[in-house]
């Protein structure tokens, strides 16, 4: 006679240990690995576009008359993707035969010091791409000759051949960068990477939570 | 998550979370993640438990929602994805098989439902009673009685000579 559906369910679930219950522990491997693989993605991808972006934007500056911005943003471009790229390595490093909390807390520690160092690097980055575009600019010859036409009939103190309203709005926005460099990076770098970063500190904070 | 609140009120209902995990998932690796995903889930909507239903009702329709919320997002990754198998050629991975080969052949049928029918079917199995299922489910009880019995002529079809 053949067994209901009924009794199967029933019987199959009598026995004891039928239903091996997943370790707790287990649980955040896979999610901390994919978070960190898919940071180690999106930070490859944005080393490499900022290489390509260099590589464009140099010929691009020659063509558009505007050389000094090119080569500026050019040597700019490469060493953050050097300094990265050395910074990157730290991060192959981490160890991926500890438990995942460790793993976590061990590219947590790299990112911070990621963090640290690119934000100390944006107080000068941020003033010197504004300089590199001002310079840039500057130094074009159908630039100069627009503001020769526009200076041409007011009296202007220049200070090594730039007008000193220029050099002070130059100023005034390089020590505003300067300050809020860091800040800006921040808020850069969390609208890139942000809903990783939040879902990485939603994970420690769920495993230490855990681990209490 | 506390352990606390794993050992408390999780963990009595983690049979409930395997059984119908295992029913939206063919490998050891995705039913782990789906308890994971269902664990997870129940401790952070704890807060929204208005106490109206039972908790182990509670914890039926959240395990359901997240598992047809798995299972779609999975379906979208895989392209080709299908669940047209049938019981003889779909192999059941050792590492989740049941010691009892009645069981696993059910569970195989049960797999080749739609995934709300496989909602029903497994609440029904575990004798929830149709107003509760109804509940969980968000129709009628009578419907669920109607649909309740043509699942399981359905599964005889599939189970059809298979168990003695």
């Amino acid at each position: 006679m053949e067994k209901s559906i009924e009794s199967i369910w029933k019987q199959g679930f009598l026995e004891d240990n039928i239903m091996v219950v997943p370790k707790l522990n287990y649980f955040y491997n896979k999610r901390s690995i994919h978070i960190i693989d898919k940071f180690k993605r999106m930070f490859k991808i944005n080393l490499n576009a900022l290489v390509i972006f260099s590589l464009v934007l140099l010929p691009v500056s020659f063509f558009v008359k505007i050389p000094v911005m090119g080569v500026l943003m050019f040597i700019l471009f490469n060493a953050i993707v050097i300094i990265n790229k050395k910074l990157l390595k730290g991060l192959n490093k981490i160890d991926k035969n500890v438990n995942c909390y460790e793993y976590l807390k061990s590219f947590d520690d790299w990112m911070k010091a990621q963090i640290s160092i690119n934000k100390k690097m944006s107080r000068y980055i941020y003033p010197y791409v504004f300089l590199a575009m001002v310079s840039g600019f500057w130094f074009s010859s159908p630039f100069r000759e627009s503001m020769h036409r526009i200076l041409g009939s007011h009296e202007v103190y220049f200070v090594f051949g730039i007008p000193v309203f220029w050099v002070l709005a130059m100023l005034i926005i390089v020590v505003l960068l300067a300050i809020f460099g860091g800040r800006i990076y921040k808020w850069d770098l969390y609208l890139v990477y942000g809903r990783i970063l939040r879902k990485l500190d939603e994970l420690i904070t769920d495993m230490e939570d855990l681990r209490n | 998550m506390s352990s606390d609140f794993y050992t408390s009120s999780i963990l009595p209902y983690a049979g409930i979370i395997i059984k119908i995990c295992r029913a939206y998932t063919d490998s050891q690796e995705d039913f782990e993640d789906y308890y994971q995903e269902v664990c997870l889930q129940i401790w952070r909507s704890k807060d929204k438990f208005r106490g109206d239903s039972q908790w182990s009702t509670w914890i039926y329709r959240l395990s359901l929602n997240i598992c047809l919320t798995l299972i779609r997002k999975k379906k979208k990754n895989r392209q080709h994805y299908t669940t047209d198998y049938t019981i003889q050629n779909q192999a059941i991975e050792d590492d989740l098989a049941f010691p009892d080969e009645s069981l696993n052949l059910l569970y195989s049928a049960i797999k080749q439902l739609s995934e709300l029918d496989r909602a029903v079917i497994l609440l029904y199995l575990e004798e929830k009673p149709n107003k509760e299922i109804a509940d969980i489910i968000g129709t009628t009880p009578n419907n669920i009685a109607v649909r309740v019995n043509r699942i399981k002529e359905r599964l005889k079809k599939i189970l059809d000579g298979k168990i003695n």
